[in-house]
């Protein structure tokens, strides 16, 4: 039994997902407690899940009995457990945020949505746990086709915004087949355990280095690395309040994750490409993304444009820390990869209750707000401190990890970028506060009413969430260290 | 450069691949009215599933059904099977996407009565 829990973990929300618009079909405020509850199962089921893989070590779950290279199996090791908890618990508390957003930003849309959530959802556990790169392709593509959906789903500017990720959205996966069917051509297998111990024999092959770089761009585009990275801030800032958190903490982190397999995973980290290292490529890129995301955030009016700004050079400096080839870099990387993802969410349910609760988008505008709303300001300062990176929160451990891991390696570029963009995330914080507690010449208008109680909620869980993540640094760094490195490190 | 030139016209597959990848790619970057965008988002996407169905093929195979289950398998008088299967699932995810970008583009159209992006571009302003 225990042996089915990543499928069970697949399975649940798509079920619940697939069932939605029958169940609901009557009763429409049923939507909501029904994915609740199958989200709080799912968070359930993967502690247990996680609990049982750093009991035993890593599960191969074989889809039919089919053995692993002609068959398709599921890998549930470390990494993709510990995530899996992130993703479940980040899912949950989407849908708590949502109880009170739903129903003035969808209106009458709220089956679609929980049933577009929840699909997400689960091709999002899917492709944390597929052990094959087809799967993998696939799953990306169902969560995508879901997130251009619930971006869509309000209407308005969000179409357009929407319209675009799916143009280019769908490029990136046309691109990551193409370099899966190249891998296929030279090596024969799509298995990931399989290909890497192909792989090292085929490294001449012009073929393999074409695969490896189409699948770069493709993974790349979805993650929003840099040069890719124009179709993020629209799609997410005009996304509706309920949809822009669980998109931009989860969506851009899984394909990340999808990535970091594929180098670590499926082509060993320490291959040199005509005379090129894969991982300096992968550091340049961060430092790049680092950098340029940061001050592209710095220059945003409209607060959820700053925020996806923001989580653009996060995923830079993720992949500074993976880029170093050294397991405390790594550790470093994944550790700041889940505090990324709750950090993210918290920004956005940040942006959603103010303009939901106080009407308020721009930065200037965000001075009205000031002292009538207590958990706002207090929530971000909090969460300001953590992707500034200031002690104890999560981010600053994740950072000093990375920072660590670049010493080790002897890599000062890395360095300077991790510093560089921490102060232009200051400097935009600086900004964000600045419009909060100037002394605003136009009295405040804004009623101090009460705010709802799932707002509080979620403000206050990934507030405690961030600074939990900081006091808890060391053992989850142990486990990360001991359960989730790459076979080369 | 001669033997490069003659070397792609050995693989005519390839050669196919490349120009419908790039005639849908100049498509979905040149035109603005969205539903070319669309077409060539698709043609892009067919060109892949073509390069995938035709690393399959080899000279002499037949279909992968075997003739006899008690002689030993010649992999080599096979097409290899694999390829096909994985694009029916590529070409089912292509539709569907498609489908939800036609279904924006409806959307679109109703909102700001126009498809071209020009045109929806000035109206956001």
């Amino acid at each position: 039994m225990i042996h089915q829990l990543p499928v069970v973990l697949f399975l649940l929300p798509l079920f619940a997902a697939i069932s939605m618009p029958v169940v609901c079909l009557k009763h429409r405020h049923w939507s909501q407690p029904i994915s609740m509850a199958i989200l709080s199962a799912m968070v359930l089921v993967s502690i247990l899940n996680l609990l049982y893989v750093i009991e035993h070590g890593e599960m191969r779950y074989v889809f039919g009995g089919w053995a692993a290279p002609f068959g398709i199996e599921w890998v549930a090791d470390g990494l993709a457990s510990v995530i899996m908890v992130v993703l479940s618990a980040l899912g949950l508390l989407g849908v708590v945020f949502t109880v009170s957003t739903v129903p003035k930003d969808l209106g009458g849309r709220i089956v679609h949505y929980y049933t577009l959530v929840l699909l997400l959802i689960s091709a999002m556990t899917g492709i944390v746990f597929a052990g094959d790169l087809f799967n993998l392709f696939v799953f990306l593509e169902v969560a995508a086709i879901s997130s251009y959906a619930l971006i869509g789903l309000a209407g308005g500017r969000a179409l357009f915004a929407a319209f675009r990720y799916l143009v280019l959205g769908t490029l990136g996966a046309s691109l990551y087949l193409l370099g899966v069917s190249y891998l296929y051509a030279v090596s024969g297998t799509l298995n990931m355990s399989d290909l890497a111990v192909i792989i090292p024999s085929l490294l001449s092959s012009k073929a393999l280095v074409g695969g490896l770089l189409f699948m770069f761009i493709g993974l790349g585009i979805k993650m929003a690395l840099v040069p890719f990275h124009s179709w993020m801030p629209e799609a997410y800032s005009y996304a509706p309040e309920s949809v822009s958190p669980i998109l931009a903490s989860l969506v851009t982190k899984v394909a990340l994750l999808a990535w970091i397999r594929v180098i670590y995973w499926v082509f060993n980290a320490s291959i040199v490409i005509y005379n090129i290292p894969i991982l300096l490529l992968v550091e340049v890129l961060g430092a790049l993304a680092a950098i340029i995301g940061a001050s592209l955030a710095l220059a945003q009016k409209d607060i959820k444009m700053m925020f996806a700004y923001g989580g653009i050079s996060h995923i830079g400096i993720i992949l500074i820390g993976i880029g170093q080839g050294n397991a405390t870099g790594f550790a470093g990387g994944i550790f700041y990869l889940l505090n990324d993802a709750v950090m993210q969410a918290a920004l956005f349910f940040l942006a959603g209750v103010a303009f939901c609760q106080y009407g308020v988008r721009t930065v200037e505008d965000i001075g009205r707000v000031g002292k009538h709303a207590p958990w706002l300001t207090g929530s971000l300062i909090v969460v300001a401190m953590g992707m500034i990176g200031l002690p104890p929160t999560g981010g600053f451990f994740g950072k000093w990890y990375i920072i660590l891991g670049a010493l080790d390696a002897g890599n000062y570029v890395s360095v300077a970028a991790v510093l560089l963009s921490t102060l232009l995330t200051l400097a935009y914080f600086v900004k964000l506060f600045e419009g909060i507690f100037r002394k605003t010449s136009t009295p405040s208008d804004i009623p101090s009413s009460e705010i709802p109680f799932s707002f509080k909620l979620t403000l206050g869980i990934t507030s405690a969430a961030v600074v939990i993540l900081g006091l808890l640094s060391a053992p989850i760094v142990e486990l990360l260290l001991s359960r989730t490195l790459p076979p080369g490190l | 450069m001669a033997d490069a030139i003659l070397a792609v016209f050995q693989r005519p597959n390839f050669l196919v691949f490349v120009i419908i990848f790039l005639w849908g790619f100049y498509i979905m970057v040149t035109r603005y009215n969205l539903v070319k965008k669309l077409i060539g988002m698709y043609l892009v996407q067919t060109s892949v599933i073509f390069f995938l169905v035709s690393i399959s093929a080899k000279r002499g195979a037949t279909v992968p059904v075997l003739v006899s289950t008690t002689e030993p398998v010649q992999a080599a008088s096979y097409a290899n099977p694999l390829p096909h299967v994985l694009t029916l699932t590529a070409i089912v995810v292509g539709v569907a996407t498609t489908g939800v970008g036609l279904a924006l583009c409806a959307a679109i159209y109703r909102r700001y009565g126009s498809l071209d992006e020009q045109k929806i571009l000035e109206k956001l302003e």
